[in-house]
């Protein structure tokens, strides 16, 4: 990042023909812009980042820091071993399934329908992405608090809709809880999609429309033949983010029930988490970096998207 | 083409479905908030409620109480420090940095950029224990500086993207001209640019303050004292059922969404626009 200086002590003889080069001095006002962002960075991403596989390979706990001690692959091993982590695997893959086709689902009509040109599409454009805007935290108590097994508005509903005769604890059931979890995640997370599917629909020239319709295409054939194709793009960029995200979320999980009831929603991430506040932080880090290498393919698509993107 | 009276109606019912999607339960919790607790005053302090759709007597004690038998003042007061320190942090750094691989070609920038690029994709679960124990070394715990840094992890390659975006698309000329009329290429950057830039740097900074205001991982893991806590911290509290009183829980989580909310309604047409070049981070 910096810039290298002189070697100091050159023989004459050899300083002399290298001078000339050098006299078109390196411009360095870039890297000092740069500087900021690129240290900060480094301090608190990239070398914690490296560090996280250093601690994974000591027995580090927060109740003794400074005595812990290297264990090499230790941690690692003891994960192949280990039946929370091989069932998070599984876990984890559910909850991502669960959430983005779900979010999808949702995601696609709203987009298709905001796409139309209606009179007040702003205020229903404007409310679809309120969800998103909205603390996290303040979703899982809402979705919490809709689903309380005593005084839960849902089970009122479903009562009087006849479809349970009496009132569930919803959360304290691995089933329910991971359905109501999938739930307030997906109602969260819909908008984002939604607005960049309405982006990527908007990209589509109009004209292809029209010319299909002369050509006697219905709308349905108009859906299958132009809409999808040419959103398709947009719909894999967004699942592939949507699914790194959705990996290494904890937030939703973890404030909705701790990861039970159980380890009935113990995603890797939230694994993780609750393994530092047991303060178990060397196997913590383990799972962290395991998961990490896991999605790193994923990532590294990603970023080479945006590079692209950025450096064109 | 006028819309026939079918299609105007399967617009409405359209909106209708997408508006209670979205938004009945934030309504429900509103509601919940002006409804009186039945044993408010028996000592308990702990719910009593039924389930009423329309509250017979709203009442706006849910919001006195959370205000006076709880330190909320100070929480609400963590999260604007927080939020709007995380937004200064991230604009000052990331424009600057933008402005450097926009308008410069120099040895090492594919390879620097891409470093940032891969600093924003590292997930913050594999952060959390390192800087934990970062944290803890430097005395970082518990403070605003050190809440601050942890949210730039995001926040700041973020707003920098966003500002590589937006640079891209202002003209060349103009900061040419200035450089031939004698302004250093500092000053082209500050009278020149950022006052173009202004619609930028207001997305780049509501985004920063918007998820640092809503996060829960860093706030949590990285505050133990109450002097420090932030709302979402709280929020957590509450979903626990502690206090057990439903509607100053949901008074807190009126309060604690307004903001953004607010600050969401007022520049959501440059809100969405962001949302759409799709780099946000969750």
């Amino acid at each position: 990042m910096t810039i290298r200086s002189p070697p100091v002590a050159l023989p004459a003889s050899e300083a002399t023909p290298r001078a000339a080069p050098r006299r078109r001095r390196v411009d360095l006002l870039p890297y000092a812009l740069i500087a900021p962002i690129g240290l900060l960075l480094l301090a608190i991403s990239l070398y914690p980042a490296l560090d996280a596989i250093w601690l994974a390979m000591t027995d580090a706990s927060l109740l003794r820091l400074a005595r812990k001690q290297f264990v090499g692959l230790q941690n690692f091993v003891r994960l192949g071993g280990d039946p929370i982590f091989l069932a998070g695997l599984w876990r984890t893959l559910r909850w991502d399934v669960a959430v983005v086709a779900l979010e999808l689902a949702v995601a696609l009509p709203i987009a298709l329908f905001l796409n139309l040109r209606f009179r007040g599409r702003g205020i229903v454009r404007a409310a679809v992405v309120i969800p998103y805007i909205v603390p996290p935290a303040v979703v899982a108590l809402m979705w919490v608090y809709m689903f309380d097994g005593t005084f839960g508005v849902a089970n009122d509903i479903l009562v009087r809709l006849g479809v349970i005769d009496r009132y569930v604890s919803w959360l304290s059931d691995p089933n329910g809880s991971f359905a109501i979890i999938v739930a307030a995640m997906v109602w969260a997370g819909q908008p984002l999609m939604a607005i960049i599917l309405l982006a990527g629909l908007q990209a589509i020239p109009g004209e292809l429309y029209e010319a299909a319709v002369i050509d006697g295409a219905g709308a349905w054939q108009r859906f299958v033949y132009i809409t999808l194709p040419l959103l398709l793009p947009t719909i894999l960029f967004i699942v592939l983010l949507r699914t790194i995200w959705m990996s290494n979320h904890i937030d939703m999980i973890f404030i909705m029930t701790r990861g039970g009831p159980g380890f009935a929603n113990y995603t890797e991430a939230v694994y993780s988490f609750m393994l530092t506040q047991q303060f178990n932080i060397g196997y913590s880090a383990a799972v962290a970096v395991v998961l990490a290498i896991i999605l790193m393919v994923a990532s590294a698509f990603y970023v080479r998207h945006l590079a692209r993107k950025v450096l064109a | 083409m006028r819309a026939t009276r079918l299609q105007r109606a399967a617009v409405l019912a359209g909106s209708v479905a997408i508006l209670a999607y979205t938004l009945a339960p934030f309504l429900w919790m509103a509601i919940a908030s002006i409804t009186p607790e039945a044993r408010h005053d028996a000592g308990t302090w702990q719910s009593g409620r039924g389930i009423e759709y329309l509250p017979a007597a709203p009442t706006l004690q849910n919001y006195v109480s959370l205000f006076t038998n709880l330190p909320f003042a100070i929480y609400f007061r963590n999260s604007t420090i927080v939020a709007t320190g995380t937004m200064i942090l991230a604009l000052v750094v990331g424009s600057l940095g933008a402005y450097g691989f926009v308008r410069f070609r120099f040895k090492g920038r594919g390879p620097l950029l891409v470093a940032i690029l891969m600093a924003y994709m590292i997930p913050s679960v594999v952060l959390l224990v390192p800087l934990l124990v970062i944290f803890r070394t430097y005395g970082l715990i518990n403070t605003y500086p050190g809440l601050i840094l942890a949210e730039a992890t995001n926040t700041a390659p973020f707003v920098l993207l966003l500002m590589i975006n937006y640079f891209s698309t202002l003209p060349r000329e103009l900061e040419d001209a200035a450089l031939v009329d004698g302004c250093s290429r500092l000053q082209v950057l500050v009278k020149i640019v950022l006052p173009l830039s202004v619609p930028g740097l207001v997305a780049g900074g509501l985004f920063a303050f918007i998820a640092t205001w809503n996060n829960f991982l860093f706030a949590f893991l990285f505050t133990t004292s109450e002097a420090t806590k932030t709302l979402p911290v709280i929020m957590r509290l509450f979903a626990l059922g502690e206090p057990a009183v439903w509607g100053v829980s949901a008074a807190g989580a009126v309060i604690t969404t307004i903001p953004v909310a607010l600050l969401f309604l007022l520049f959501q047409r440059m809100l969405i626009s962001g949302l759409a070049a799709g780099a946000v981070k969750a």
